[in-house]
Parts: structure tokens; sequence; C-alpha cells
């Protein structure tokens, strides 16, 4: 019996000597960089703007021609994170991030029907200079893949939540949106526009 | 009486104190936060500007028609052309006055439910819109993060412009339409204090 006790203290006591720290989160588990690569266009404004530009620019054209964007648009992400790691090109800077959102802006103004191929050249366009520009900012420490796969993940969920929610806005109530909100969608462009202009001239003075 | 005079002391104190306060902001004013905070409170914490873009969406409604639309659309990106003019440093006559002006010329055009074609009131705001934006665009380089600022400052505008038509609409009410040109009357006098501030200061 007190062999018995001895033994079981003796195991008690060697497991809680080799118990190591827990944590409630897996960062440890290097999937920090997972976490990372989904963060990091989400806390930089040009990324917040630019997509959610694009998502309300497709969701605005209509679910048929926007739902390619939920395949394409991770898909450029990652080929413009893949450029950025294997050659010195620049893809992206202030002028030509400014420019995009010109572009984007003055496209939901103008309202054009833009035909679906051409949307989603634009959207791998985009998803490709600001891959590469995320990609750019990669520490050689951190897990390329990791860190692919969160970007790709929060391109995915960013765009097709926006797309979606926009889409949503304009047909609720069912059939041709109401007025109101097409003056909404592109007072909203022209916002997001009006920042593009600003941030040109910014770029081309600095 | 003895008793009073340590509490009168101590009240003095924290009166002294009370004064000498400054604001205590949570969170650090710096960065996106700060930009964008700085850039929103722009419009709403310049009075001068505040009435101008509310004026412009309550004229907007009251010309009814394209003007309620047109509006919100083009004037940002008018507005951000001024800014961009600021940005880079070219200067604008006399902006102060002509930023007075905007709050006397529109509030007037409100006091008296002015009709005019569509393109006359779309210049006058478009000149006005302009100046706004050139003053907002001066600040904008020397702010914590000037794209957050830009954002902040467009997004408040906008959203001035929205409580003007909101207001505006009131104004094909029979009351509302009193109220609507009182309101009008209000902000043409903001103007004419600005303008003998702004004279007196050039």
């Amino acid at each position: 019996m007190g062999q018995r006790f001895l033994r079981l203290s003796t195991t008690a006591l060697a497991l809680f000597l080799s118990a190591t720290t827990a944590d409630a989160h897996i960062i440890a588990a290097r999937l920090g960089d997972f976490y990372a690569g989904a963060l990091h266009p989400l806390t930089d404004l040009q990324d917040v703007i630019l997509w959610t530009a694009l998502g309300v620019l497709a969701g605005s054209l209509g679910a048929a021609k926007g739902r390619w964007l939920v395949l394409l648009f991770p898909i450029g992400l990652l080929a413009g994170l893949a450029v950025a790691r294997t050659s010195d090109l620049a893809l992206a800077g202030p002028v030509l991030d400014a420019a995009c959102i010109v572009v984007l802006g003055l496209l939901l103004v103008t309202r054009l029907n833009l035909p679906t191929p051409l949307l989603a050249a634009i959207a791998v366009v985009l998803a490709v200079i600001r891959g590469a520009a995320n990609g750019g900012d990669l520490d050689p420490t951190t897990n390329t893949i990791l860190f692919a796969s969160g970007m790709a993940a929060a391109g995915y969920v960013a765009v097709t939540l926006i797309m979606a929610g926009t889409v949503a806005f304009s047909e609720a109530g069912a059939g041709a949106p109401a007025g109101w909100k097409v003056i909404a969608l592109r007072a909203l462009g022209s916002w997001i526009a009006a920042i593009g202009l600003m941030m040109a001239g910014l770029a081309l003075t600095s | 009486m003895i008793m009073y005079v340590p509490k009168l002391r101590c009240a003095a104190i924290a009166l002294a104190f009370s004064l000498l306060a400054s604001p205590a902001f949570a969170h650090e004013q710096a960065g996106v936060a700060g930009g964008l905070l700085s850039g929103i409170l722009h419009p709403l914490t310049g009075f001068d500007h505040l009435v101008a873009m509310v004026a412009v969406g309550i004229w907007g409604a009251q010309l009814g028609g394209a003007a309620i639309w047109v509006l919100p659309i083009t004037f940002p990106l008018v507005m951000a052309l001024g800014g961009v003019l600021g940005i880079i440093g070219v200067p604008l006559p006399i902006p102060e006055i002509v930023i007075a002006l905007s709050a006397l010329v529109l509030g007037g055009a409100v006091a008296a439910q002015l009709r005019v074609p569509f393109w006359a009131a779309a210049f006058v705001v478009a000149i006005f819109a302009v100046f706004h934006g050139h003053a907002h665009g001066i600040e904008l380089p020397t702010a914590a993060n000037p794209l957050a600022y830009g954002a902040g400052f467009v997004m408040a505008t906008g959203c001035l412009h929205l409580c003007g038509i909101a207001l505006g609409t009131f104004s094909h009410r029979p009351f509302g339409q009193r109220a609507i040109q009182g309101l009008g009357v209000v902000i043409a006098a903001f103007g004419v204090y600005f303008l003998s501030v702004s004279m007196a200061a050039a």
C-alpha cells in the first residue's frame, strides 16, 4: 500500500515537473504567421479602402458578375505575394494605389455596366498589386505559406462579405434597386474617388 | 469659523486645478486613429465649414430634382480637387473670406428659397467646394496619417450634406418651410459674423 502510494506520488511529481506552459491560442505553434497574414491587410487603410471599393463595385454590378471575384481575388493576392517573394519587381506604390482608388471610385460614381471579364481583370490586377505590397513587408523569419494562407483567407472573406452586403443592400425589397440606394452607392463612390484624388496629390508632392 | 478656512482653501485649490485641467484622451491620438479622428473633427469643429456644408444640403433639397442627387456625388470630388491644390501648395486668393462668404450666400439662398437654374447653383457650390477643400487639404500633409485624415474629412463632409438634405426635406411641409428658412437666416447671420472676423484679420 505504502509502496503503491510512493510510486503514484513519484509519477505525479514527475508529470508535474515535466509540465510546460499551456497556450490558450495556437500562435506559439507558428500558426501566428497565418493570423499575421490575415491581419496585415486589414490593418492597412490602403487595403481596407481598395478591398471595400472593389467589393462594393462588384456587388453593385450584381451577384452574377461579382461571384467570380470570390475565387479570383484570393488567387490574385497569392500571385502578387509570389511575385514579391521571387523578384525585385516593385508593383505597388503610393501613386498606383491612389490611382486604383480613384478608378474604382469613379467606376462606382458613373455606374458603368462593366462586362464580367473586365471586372474580373480589374480584380486580379488589384489583387496582384496588393498581394505584392503585403508580401513586400514579409519578415525573413515569417512562414510564407502560413502568411499567404492567412492573407488569401482574409481577401476571400472580406471581398465576399462586402460584395454580398452590397448585393443585399441594392436588391432588398425585390426588383430593381430603389433610387436612393443607387444614389447612396454612387455617393460612396465619390467619397472613395475623392480620397484617392487627395492621396494622388500627396503622393506626387512627396 | 476656524473649521471653514481649510475647506475654503481646499475649494480654491480644487477650482484652480479644475481650471488648469487639459483634456484626457483614453487612447493615443496617433497613426490611423489619430488621422481619422482629426479628419472627421476638422469639418465638425470648424463652424464655418459645418454651417456651409449643412446649407449646401438644405439648398439642394429645396431645389429638388437633379440637385438632390448630383450634389452629394459631385461635391466631394470637386472638394477633393480643392484639397489637391492645398496639398501641392497652390495658394487661393482670400480663402477665409470666401469660406465665410459661402455661409452667407448659401444661408441666404436657403432663407430666400432661391430658385436658380441648376447649372448656376452647381457653379456657385463648386466654387465654394474648392475653397473648403483647399482649407482641409493644407492640413492633410501634416496629419498623423494623411490617408486616414482624408477619409475622415470626406466622410464627415458627406454626412453633413446628408444632414442638410434630411433637414431640407422638411421644407416641403408648411411649417417646415418657415423653420428651414429661419435656419437659413441663422446660417447667413453666422456668415456675416465670419465675414466680419475674416475681413478684420485680413
